[in-house]
């Protein structure tokens, strides 16, 4: 493919160069490119139908492609699929498992069917996961939780560069899905893989990743690194948006209303709330003036704009599902 | 090669660890000596030996039949299954090729019929030796292997349009239901010139052994065997290209 972006292909890890699927008329994925770089987790964000799935599933090669190729170590998917995929670990939707046999006959399938994996590295895999004491069990006995693990443990066995991960919470209660994040760091950290990982929750990717790339309607609409806008903000001439919760309301809106390097935006009577817009570094001054005016002060928030104010902004808000 | 044996493991212990596994065995083994038993009961001079009695069996006029219904019944779900348990994602990303994969679970279960007629054997001939004796008349051997022979062909036939059903719907009910009604249909032979063509009347080789007349005028062993051949390819050929272009959603 000439694609523009191809000398960088060898740097990232894993990299789609204008990937699309169309089915029938109809785009599914449409021109997507990104990259994901040596030990960066990566979200893949979107609303339901987005594509996320598919863009998975064709990294992996399970879905072929109409357009595009996608690059893993820089190898290609479409023409050096084996040379490709031995670097990918993946999970597509709920890892499935042959319920019959026991967890250690599942992964032991696996093993014979690539013969760089060794018996001690299937001892290793499960001792990360923490399920030594699960593996003689059949996997029909396994909670969900318990698969999850397994299929983190079958994903990390033939010990690929990068992760691939589509909506691996998907069905997890809170402790599970707490769980399965702290799982995932622990592998990006001591196993040093990259993790590219979908999902369409956005507090789950906010706490997990360090780059999102949000995804609509198949096409890419903007990568953003997290952590990247509250550290903007605290920059000192960037004004941000403080909440004061205080005891006299009336009070302290003439204090601040007078003050010229702030402004109010939205007084809420029941809550006794202000909402003022301010240089970071005038904070103190604002604490001292209510102080000065015998204002007691009980709450001091700043309010960020979350992951998903963005997001919503980004996608429009209304196709959410 | 190394690689290719180590799928054909993984398949084989995916249709053995199966609690349902033993059932095929146990019908053929429990019929063996059943039937042995009962002819010797009503019907004593139907068999003078073991030989007698192990090639009826044997063949596709006799429990070689049954032993092709197992085999559709036991390899419709091959394919199938791995989809409908979503187990075909993992199996599909490992670096095999999926015409490997395809290819090892179709020698998985030419290794489970080849099997069956083992046991059916075994089992024939003990059951066999202890009712009705040990006496070998002449051309005994040659018997057992036309039959066995025949009955093999027969079941690979039927079990390879099964498997192509299974590719192609991805429904183990569907595979086994059509396949089972081809068993079934495979009797009914019409007498007209352009039948000769079609699978079944071909199916069973064991009408051209002991001078026998074939069911359709003009048709021979190696005509019949070429038939068998292209249909052979045929269905594995629709089964290769299915499965290597689908996308897996």
């Amino acid at each position: 493919m000439n694609h523009p972006l191809d000398i960088q292909a060898d740097a990232a890890v894993l990299s789609l160069r204008g990937v699309s699927k169309k089915i029938g008329s109809k785009k599914i994925v449409d021109q997507l490119s990104f990259d994901v770089h040596e030990g960066e987790v990566v979200g893949l964000l979107g609303p339901n139908g987005a594509g996320k799935t598919t863009t998975i599933r064709m990294i992996a090669g399970l879905i072929s492609m109409t357009e595009g190729d996608v690059f893993v170590r820089g190898s290609s998917i479409r023409h050096e699929w084996k040379n490709a995929i031995r670097h990918i670990g993946a999970i597509i939707e709920n890892p499935e498992f042959y319920p019959y046999m026991t967890g250690y006959d599942n992964l032991k399938q696996y093993q014979r069917m690539n013969s760089w994996i060794s018996n001690e590295r299937i001892n290793e895999v499960v001792r990360l996961v923490g399920l030594e004491h699960a593996m003689k069990k059949k996997v029909k006995a396994y909670s969900l939780g318990m698969r999850q693990r397994l299929g983190i443990a079958q994903a990390l066995l033939h010990e690929p560069s990068v992760l691939i991960l589509d909506e691996p919470t998907n069905g997890l209660d809170p402790a599970g899905i707490r769980e399965m994040r702290d799982y995932l760091k622990t592998i990006a950290r001591e196993e040093g893989i990259s993790i590219l990982v979908s999902s369409h929750l956005l507090l789950e990717m906010e706490q997990m990743c360090s780059r999102v790339v949000v995804i609509q309607d198949g096409k890419l609409v903007t990568v953003r690194s997290i952590g990247e806008n509250s550290a903007a903000a605290h920059e000192e001439k960037n004004f941000v948006r403080v909440m004061f919760r205080v005891g006299r309301l009336e009070e302290a809106k003439n204090v601040l209303g007078n003050m010229d390097n702030a402004e109010v935006l939205q007084v809420a009577e029941e809550q006794s709330e202000l909402l003022v817009a301010l240089r970071y570094k005038d904070i103190p001054d604002m604490v001292t003036a209510l102080g000065a005016a015998g204002v007691p002060i009980y709450q001091i928030t700043e309010l960020k704009q979350s992951l998903e104010d963005e997001f919503l902004k980004w996608t429009g808000g209304n196709r959410i599902a | 090669m190394r690689n290719f044996n180590n799928l054909v493991i993984n398949e084989w212990l995916k249709m053995s660890k199966k609690r349902s596994f033993f059932i095929p065995y146990a019908i053929i083994a429990v019929a063996m000596v059943v039937l042995a038993w009962a002819f010797k009961r009503w019907a004593e001079d139907m068999f003078g030996n073991a030989f007698e009695y192990t090639a009826m069996m044997a063949s596709s006029n006799g429990f070689g039949h049954i032993v092709a219904m197992l085999a559709v019944i036991f390899t419709a779900g091959l394919v199938p299954s791995e989809h409908a348990q979503g187990t075909i994602k993992f199996l599909l990303i490992r670096g095999q090729s999926r015409g490997k994969v395809l290819a090892s679970k179709y020698v998985a279960a030419l290794l489970f019929i080849l099997s069956m007629f083992v046991w059916l054997n075994v089992f024939g001939f003990a059951s066999g030796a202890v009712l009705f004796g040990m006496e070998q008349p002449a051309g005994a051997w040659r018997d057992i292997l036309i039959a066995t022979g025949s009955s093999l062909v027969y079941s690979i036939v039927f079990m390879t349009l099964t498997f192509m059903l299974g590719v192609l719907t991805r429904s183990a009910g569907a595979a086994m239901g059509v396949g089972t009604a081809a068993l079934m249909l495979s009797s009914l032979i019409i007498p007209k010139s352009f039948y000769k063509y079609v699978l079944f009347p071909n199916a069973d080789l064991s009408v051209y052994s002991h001078g026998g007349h074939p069911p359709i005028e003009g048709m021979t062993l190696p005509f019949s065997i070429a038939v068998l051949a292209v249909y052979i390819v045929l269905f594995l050929g629709a089964s290769f290209v299915t499965f290597k272009r689908r996308d897996i959603a």
